[in-house]
């Protein structure tokens, strides 16, 4: 990609085709005039509807759960042997409303704005609202399904500050929040099954969308355990596939999560959101090896009591314990002293990365830094410590061997969260007519930077408040003889696609294995478009994903054959579209010539390192367009008329 | 969901019910044991007549003791019989075994006792054929096993039948073998059936288990004393 | 520096539910103590997809032990010798260099063999939607704080809630049971006001589809409770066997 385009690009105008359907009206009654105007379907041509949800996860079992109990007749699918598996699972920490039960100060108007402000100033704002409107209903929902949030000693639920908001609004189960939010939904799900309103098909992957007339129409699914392709029909169909972390290899997204589903989807038209956001989570635990699988998350309370340092000396190899105070270096707390070891993610995430390409990192491979609880247990004593942090210096100590009670924990950022993901208008809908994306997989509510607790409010937001209502818009607006069926052209020739695809790959008699092209791709992202990104280095990621792409094709091997449960032809084809989506996320980086929440610019810096954003020339929103040679770039322009675009800072 | 259809019947052969059955017939069995244990004691009484005087003292209950002797071989055969069906459930669940298994230890309770279980039950059933005809249905006062009771009352002289049986090795050894088992299948059959019942916490349940141990081996210790005494006092 | 390994693994292959399997012996030489026990199979399976064999097919996901996707016997133990730590969160500390493991799949008829070590779990769905859940349709919740629930009935209901539905307790159940698990669900929502409503009928349910799918009898050998990543309490099959009964009694 040469300047000259990346140049342009940025004085383009918004785009045409990007129309948000923001409704008009105060932002505070916007949703409420959409949902008064909204045409609603006639119950009995419900059930004649048939909606495809893909992704079983926060998102998409909530949407389905919902659809189903409202009369539509709904296909459920996940990649795992049960919807109960999705990677929404995972989720520790917890979940935000705007509750304000501890009365100290929250509002919907202060979690819209916090979230906005979280986002670097890069979300629309409509979406943003509508999202902190409806969060209390999630609490409701959630607690009525009987998920066991924690409460105080009266009976009512607890809350906790979280991700350094300075009000408690984030409601928990243990560390277990989105396991319990999931079974929630699963449960829900469980209960549309038994009715006979959802097929759940478990252990299918999507592999192509089915685009006629320029709508969605259906699915092709694999069945990972027979390998056999299937046609799936819909009147629209709901992508709630997840995050791409994974394009990292090493993340904390479950080894099952991939781009395959929305990647298809752009590559039959719909636009591709700000690929280059990614949020990269400061305190997991450190790489051991090159044998290493995925990455695990020690939750962000952590810091609550841990003191992040390092030794000042780069060659003081001593243990930790041995070093003593004036030759450590607390550099959180030495450069950010009124937020210290409570800096938001992006911010610790990037410290820690300075220190270690500095030398002064820990550990064996040197790429970590301490974080020490031993001033926290002088101070509270080690059963505080151990009511508050027990279970994750018991998951810790699982995986490393070291205690921490005794010994600093070695901590450093791994990839976490996609902010980007394909477009969708105010309805969710993408710029396919019929496919709506929700959750992970869109990019619509945290801008350039996630909070914390906001993405579990994010997935069941979409499927139980939003998406019921956005539907029915589109299902009111459709003819039922135009729908096609599963014989018709489109689907065998989109079928045939996937066929070559899946033959391609296990033709090519090679000599390197899908993960090693997997670990390759993710040095590469990592090394160029992860935590601090300049322009040099991402002309290099384009070019050397691009050689990465004509090798994966010239040498990759694909054990076994396609007509069985075959796991590495699955990592596959999910490896090959990581590696196209990577050479996009490289190249709307290059374009984004500021940084600004989980992107940051080496060349947009202030003298004390901190990140500077363009507001004139990029509040907006990269959609990226396929097309046969190189992606075409639309952007939706973002106007804030409710809050005002700041500096964050945390000095 | 409309509610499924259930009968008593139907939820006595469901899992629950068949465990219930089980704990029901086995605490049945148990508290049988435990009063047989504590007759049996009276043998060793300085009072040389106290124990065929309780024997006849039973006998005399009359319809009283039928309906009791009725329940026991109902709970036997219950017992037994669901016992049996759901270790033959057990093979079908698992068609194909482990080659390599082991138990993962506490707090497991799958020690010897309850992985013996239908051992010892089988065992218990065997012997409880054999000592039914060797004293219930074993010689009585038309064989000359009569004895006199203070009362001057004439009655089966079961403590003589005892006695001899008791001298024979193989009684003397063979009945506190089958005591030990007895013991084991109360050490796990205990806690297991307040289990099966539904009487178990969290916290409870520790000290349930301890207290069947107890129980099983107090049993086994009550039964097995007699007929030692009896061979080396002889 | 980690310490260098070399693991003998003994593992099940079996290519469909058909067709017989075996034990099939392989050694990883560079296996090393900070190493999960699942990335012993990955690195053994690189080994194999480099000479050309067919790698072993074994389930995961998150790979943090939260998903219940992986789930093998290892050394005849579900999920390992390290107790409340799912496979995917055992690391090779736990073992010897030299040592030599035997790895299984779950293995129960209700768990019919995918290939290798991937058994189909879907019995599992099968009990949760037999009544599994709280019959309330989304936007009819009242208030959360509507109904107050005492923190240790909400800690309780989180115990049982915890469960994974790695298909363990079956796994090691010597009979086959799946009581731990359906019991769990049944306690979870069983000690919450929300769930109470229908707690009789719900334990209905489950346990007669937990019967129909074919698992077996509980014998109260607590093994379950002993593999469970998550400790879940066997007090909860009490618990279930009560409900049941109250629902059959009060009919
Ligand atoms: C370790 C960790 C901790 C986190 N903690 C928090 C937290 O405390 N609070 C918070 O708010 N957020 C947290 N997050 C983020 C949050 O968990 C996720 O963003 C969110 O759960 C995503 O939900 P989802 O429904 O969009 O997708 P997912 O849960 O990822 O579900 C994706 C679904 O799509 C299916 N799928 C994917 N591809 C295909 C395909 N091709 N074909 C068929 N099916 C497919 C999958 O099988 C799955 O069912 C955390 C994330 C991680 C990794
Ligand atoms: C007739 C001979 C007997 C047989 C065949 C037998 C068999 C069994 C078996 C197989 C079990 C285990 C059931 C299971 O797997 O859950 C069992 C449980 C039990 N047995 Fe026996 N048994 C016999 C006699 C006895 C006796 C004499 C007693 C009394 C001491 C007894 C007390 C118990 C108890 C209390 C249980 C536990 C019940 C439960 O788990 O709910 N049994 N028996
Ligand atoms: S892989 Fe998720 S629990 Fe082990």
């Amino acid at each position: 990609m040469s300047d000259e385009v990346t140049n342009s690009m940025s004085e383009l105008s918004h785009s045409p085709r990007l129309d948000a359907k923001v409704p008009a009206g105060r932002l505070q009654e916007k949703w409420d005039a959409y949902k008064d105007a909204v045409s609603l379907v006639n119950p009995a041509n419900k059930r004649s509807h048939n909606i495809l949800v893909v992704g079983s996860g926060l998102a998409g079992a909530s949407a389905a759960a919902t659809l189903a109990g409202l009369g539509y007749n709904v296909k459920c699918f996940c990649i795992q042997d049960s919807a109960r598996r999705a990677h929404s699972i995972a989720a520790q920490g917890g979940i935000n409303a705007a509750k304000n039960y501890p009365n100290d100060g929250d509002t919907i108007w202060r979690l819209f704005y916090d979230t906005i402000k979280g986002g670097d100033y890069r979300s629309r704002e409509a979406n943003v609202y509508r999202l902190a409107q409806v969060s209390n209903n999630i609490i409701d929902q959630a607690v009525a399904q009987g998920v066991p949030f924690a409460r105080e000693y009266g009976g009512v639920l607890a809350n906790r500050s979280f991700g350094g908001a300075q009000v408690s609004r984030t409601f928990y189960a243990r560390g277990q929040t989105g396991q319990q939010l999931l079974l929630g939904a699963y449960q829900a799900l469980s209960h549309q099954i038994a009715a006979g309103r959802v097929t759940m098909l478990p252990r299918r992957e999507m592999l192509d969308l089915v685009v006629a007339n320029d709508r969605a129409r259906g699915i092709i699914t694999r069945n990972l355990v027979t390998g056999e392709l299937e046609r799936h029909a819909g009147d629209a169909v709901l992508l709630c596939t997840g995050g791409y972390g994974n394009a990292y290899y090493l993340s904390t997204n479950a080894k099952n999560s991939n781009v395959t589903a929305a990647w298809r989807c752009y590559k039959r038209g719909a636009f591709f959101a700000n690929p280059c956001y990614t949020q990269i989570h400061p305190t997991c635990i450190p790489v051991s090896g090159d044998y290493q699988s995925k990455l695990t998350l020690m939750s962000e309370s952590l810091r609550n009591d841990g003191r992040v340092w390092v030794p000042k000396d780069p060659t003081d190899t001593r243990a930790p314990e041995a070093i003593p105070e004036d030759a450590r270096d607390y550099y959180l707390e030495r450069r950010y002293p009124s937020f210290g070891n409570l800096v938001p993610r992006d911010v610790a995430s990037r410290a820690a990365k300075k220190e270690c390409d500095a030398g002064r990192g820990v550990g064996e491979t040197r790429l970590a830094v301490y974080l020490d609880f031993d001033a926290a247990i002088r101070r509270l004593g080690s059963s505080t410590i151990q009511d508050r942090y027990g279970n994750l210096f018991e998951m810790y100590e699982r995986i490393t061997g070291d205690d921490p009670y005794r010994t600093p924990m070695r901590i450093y950022p791994a990839v976490h969260y996609t902010m980007g993901g394909l477009w969708v208008d105010y309805e969710l809908q993408s710029t396919i007519p019929g496919l709506f994306v929700l959750g992970e997989a869109n990019f619509s509510d945290h801008g350039a930077n996630r909070l914390g607790a906001s993405a579990l409010m994010q997935g069941l937001a979409d499927g139980y408040f939003v998406i019921p209502y956005t539907l029915g818009a589109y299902m009111a607006g459709i003819r039922q003889s135009e729908s096609i069926s599963e014989s018709h052209e489109a689907f065998t020739a989109t079928e045939e696609e996937a066929g070559a695809r899946i033959d391609r790959l296990l033709n090519n008699k090679g000599d390197k294995s899908p993960t090693q092209f997997h670990r390759e791709l993710g040095q590469l992202l990592w090394n160029h478009v992860g935590m601090a990104r300049d322009h040099a280095g991402l002309e290099e990621a384009v070019s050397s994903i691009e050689s990465l792409r004509d090798e994966f094709w010239e040498r990759i091997r694909v054990p076994g054959s396609a007509d069985r449960f075959n796991k590495n032809l699955e990592f596959a084809g999910r490896i090959a579209d990581f590696i196209e989506l990577g050479s996009l996320m490289a190249q709307d980086a290059l374009r984004r010539e500021e940084s600004c929440g989980g992107h940051f610019r080496e060349e947009y810096q202030n003298s004390e390192g901190e990140a500077v954003r363009n507001d004139e020339n990029f509040a907006d929103v990269a959609a990226w367009e396929h097309t046969d040679r190189r992606p075409v770039l639309h952007l939706e322009k973002l106007s804030f008329e409710n809050v005002h675009p700041t500096t964050r800072s945390y000095k | 969901m409309s509610r499924p259809d259930v009968t008593l019947v139907s939820a006595l052969m469901s899992p629950v019910g068949r465990k219930v059955l089980t704990g029901v017939t086995g605490i049945g069995l148990v508290a049988f044991v435990i009063v047989h244990m504590i007759g049996n004691l009276s043998y060793l009484s300085p009072d040389p007549q106290a124990y065929n005087a309780y024997a006849h003292k039973l006998m005399s209950l009359g319809w009283l003791l039928y309906t009791v002797e009725i329940g026991l071989a109902l709970c036997f055969l219950l017992h037994a019989i669901v016992g049996v069906s759901i270790q033959v459930r057990r093979r079908q669940a698992r068609p194909v075994g482990y080659k390599a298994y082991k138990s993962s230890g506490s707090p497991s309770r799958s020690g010897y006792s309850a992985r013996s279980m239908i051992f010892t039950g089988i065992i218990l059933l065997g012997f409880l054929i054999l000592h039914l005809n060797s004293f219930k249905f074993g010689p009585g006062e038309a064989e000359g096993y009569t004895a006199i009771l203070q009362s001057g009352e004439e009655v089966r002289d079961l403590r003589r039948l005892m006695t001899e049986k008791f001298r024979e090795p193989l009684y003397a050894f063979g009945y506190p073998v089958v005591m030990v088992l007895l013991g084991m299948h109360m050490r796990h059959g205990v806690w297991s059936a307040l289990q099966s019942l539904g009487m178990m916490s969290r916290r409870l349940s520790p000290y349930i288990y301890a207290f069947a141990a107890l129980l099983g081996a107090l049993v086994a210790i009550g039964f097995l004393v007699v007929p030692l005494y009896i061979y080396f006092s002889g | 520096m980690a310490k260098n390994m070399t693991i003998n693994l003994r593992i099940w292959r079996q290519k469909s539910p058909e067709t017989p399997g075996k034990l099939v012996d392989y050694t990883v030489s560079n296996a090393s103590e900070h190493m999960s026990f699942l990335e012993l199979l990955d690195v053994l399976n690189e080994q194999l997809i480099a000479s050309e064999d067919d790698p072993v097919e074994f389930d995961s996901d998150c790979r943090e032990g939260i998903c219940g996707s992986c789930g093998v016997m290892v050394a005849g133990i579900a999920h390992g010798p390290q107790q409340r730590t799912a496979v995917c969160q055992l690391h090779m500390r736990s073992f010897k260099d030299g040592d030599t493991i035997t790895v299984e799949p779950f293995r129960a008829r209700a768990f019919p063999i995918v290939r290798d070590l991937v058994v189909d779990r879907s019995a599992f769905d099968r009990i949760i939607a037999a009544h599994g859940y709280v019959s309330v349709k989304t936007g009819s919740a009242p208030d959360a704080n509507a109904i107050p629930i005492s923190k240790d009935a909400a800690e309780e209901a989180m115990d049982f809630a915890a469960c994974i539905g790695c298909g363990a307790c079956v796994a090691a159940c010597p009979n086959g049971s799946a009581s731990l698990f359906t019991a769990a669900k049944i306690e979870h929502l069983a000690l919450l006001p929300q769930g109470q409503v229908e707690a009789s009928q719900r334990a209905v349910a489950m346990v007669d589809q937990m019967e129909a799918e074919g698992f077996g009898d509980c014998s109260n050998y607590a093994e379950c409770e002993a593999v469970c990543p998550k400790g879940i309490s066997v007090s909860g099959i009490a618990s279930m066997r009560r409900a049941y009964m109250k629902g059959v009694f009060s009919k």
